[in-house]
Order: C-alpha cells, then sequence, then structure tokens
C-alpha cells in the first residue's frame, strides 16, 4: 500500500482535479479553468499528485498535459473494496438479524 | 439490499454507509444489545466471538473479541461510550487491541460515530471512523485487521457462491 494516495486523495480540490483529468489529459491553464482557485493553488495540487505518482506529465510542444495514472487509482479502490467487503459481510448478517427481529414483533402484536 | 459505501472524506477518517429493510428502533436494538450484537458481528465463519461484553451508556465502556477457529488467535476492540441519541447516534472512541495477532498499533483512540436516519421503514446508518492521525488510519488497514480476516472472507464468499447456486436469492 502507497500512503502516499491518501493524502493525494484528501483533499476535495484534488479530487475534482482528479475526475477531471480522467476524461482526458489537461493542461495546468485548462484544468484552473474548472475552478476559482488561482492557477498557483492548481500548480500546486498538480506538484502533490505527480509526487504521489498518481498524475503523469506529458510535453507536447509548449505545453504540458496531465494524465491520470488509473493503476494508482487502482489501488486506492482495491483497498477500500477490500475494507467495504469486510463490513458488507457483518452487515448481509445484520439483515438477517432484523428480518428476524421484525418477524418477532409481529407476531407480538398478534398475541 | 444496495451494498455497503466505503469512502475517505478527509485525511483522517473513514465513512461506511449502508441501508436497512427495518425500522430504526430495530437496528438501534442490534448496536445496543449484546445478545443482538454477537448475532451479526460474532458470525463470521471460522471466527467466534469470546467477548462481547457492553454497557452502551455515556460513560460505559465495551469489549468486543474475536477468536480465530483455526489457531485460536484473538483481537478486539474496546472503548468507552462518549454520547448517545436513542434510535438516532451513538459516539465511541475505539482501541484496537491486537490481542497475539503481533500487530501493534498507535496508542490513541479513534472516534466513532454511528447515525441512524429513518425514512419510508428503511434505515441508513453510516460509520464515521475518525483516527487520530492519518497514519493511525493508514496502518489500521494496513496490518492485523484486515490481514487477519481477509482469509475468512474469501472463505465465506465462496460459502456464499455455494449457496447462491443452490437457492435463490430472495
Amino acid at each position: 500500500m502507497n500512503r502516499d494516495i491518501f493524502q493525494a486523495i484528501a483533499d476535495p480540490t484534488r479530487r475534482a482535479i482528479i475526475a477531471l483529468i480522467a476524461l482526458q489529459a489537461m493542461t495546468p491553464n485548462a484544468i484552473a479553468e474548472n475552478f476559482h482557485t488561482t492557477r498557483q493553488a492548481v500548480s500546486k495540487h498538480l506538484r502533490i499528485l505527480t509526487e504521489c505518482e498518481l498524475v503523469t506529465q506529458e510535453h507536447r510542444g509548449r505545453e504540458i498535459y496531465y494524465s491520470l495514472e488509473i493503476d494508482k487509482m487502482k489501488e486506492i479502490d482495491e483497498w477500500l473494496e477490500q475494507y467495504r467487503k469486510i463490513w458488507e459481510t457483518r452487515y448481509e448478517q445484520l439483515d438477517t438479524l432484523l428480518t428476524e427481529l421484525k418477524q418477532k414483533e409481529k407476531q407480538e402484536r398478534k398475541i | 439490499m444496495k451494498p455497503a459505501e466505503a469512502s475517505l472524506p478527509s485525511e483522517t477518517d473513514v465513512l461506511v454507509q449502508r441501508s436497512f429493510d427495518a425500522p430504526a428502533k430495530l437496528v438501534w436494538r442490534a448496536y445496543m444489545e449484546p445478545d443482538l450484537m454477537r448475532r451479526w458481528c460474532g458470525s463470521t465463519p471460522g471466527w467466534s466471538m469470546p467477548v462481547c461484553e457492553m454497557d452502551m451508556r455515556v460513560g460505559g465502556q465495551y469489549r468486543w473479541r474475536w477468536r480465530s477457529d483455526e489457531n485460536g488467535q484473538e483481537f478486539g476492540f474496546t472503548g468507552e461510550v462518549l454520547e448517545v441519541v436513542p434510535h438516532a447516534k451513538i459516539v465511541h472512541t475505539q482501541i484496537f487491541d491486537p490481542g497475539d495477532l503481533g500487530v501493534s498499533m498507535g496508542g490513541e483512540p479513534s472516534i466513532v460515530t454511528v447515525t441512524f436516519q429513518e425514512a419510508d421503514g428503511m434505515t441508513n446508518v453510516a460509520t464515521l471512523i475518525k483516527y487520530a492521525s492519518k497514519t493511525d488510519r493508514d496502518e489500521a488497514f494496513a496490518t492485523g485487521m484486515t490481514e487477519g480476516m481477509e482469509m475468512n472472507y474469501k472463505r465465506l464468499d465462496e460459502e456464499l457462491a455455494v449457496m447462491k447456486t443452490r437457492a435463490p436469492v430472495v
């Protein structure tokens, strides 16, 4: 598990940036147009995302395009998915218990 | 039921949400009464729950402990109740007790807030776990808890797959 990934996705602006560049590679200017923050702030977020290896840079002419490293995102997904499964298994047992409790209540009302 | 959702709302938090087809007062009981709690938290295949003590009043303590059928290894959670709003909310501290799984974790307790919201006879349960630090949170998942249980969930997945082929899903 790469701990840095969690720092990358902890910030709401960074999550929004991730969502944007998941669709297509974008320049910092194009990304900044989608936010009310300064271009500098967006650059700072991009630097953190780059350091966490969640995004990669590609030079095209004078422009730098940022794109998402899908495989890195999958690491987070897998990690959360494992955690989610543990809860879901418990919750399925809770479903069974609740069905039973509801039936019991019904029977008691009849009596 | 729609499966549970897990997300990371901030650096130190984990949020798990799930809806249940029952009124809040029944779901509440399943969280408050040790005998009922044991039924859904202590029936994971491969694990027994030898300790399930709960005094769910403000200032009260709880102690949950699980034991592996396979090798007898144990781990658990303990904590203190901070806030109780009947049928709506419970807040408690939580400290991971590594038992003999051999994994030590940060000593600072996490804060667990469980909220129950009823609508149209369904109850949404949101569990927010706030760790003392980001490091604590990341470690909590990287270590014992998930590792120790993963094997068993795999086994459960297999069992569930078998059950699904045998019986129609109700």
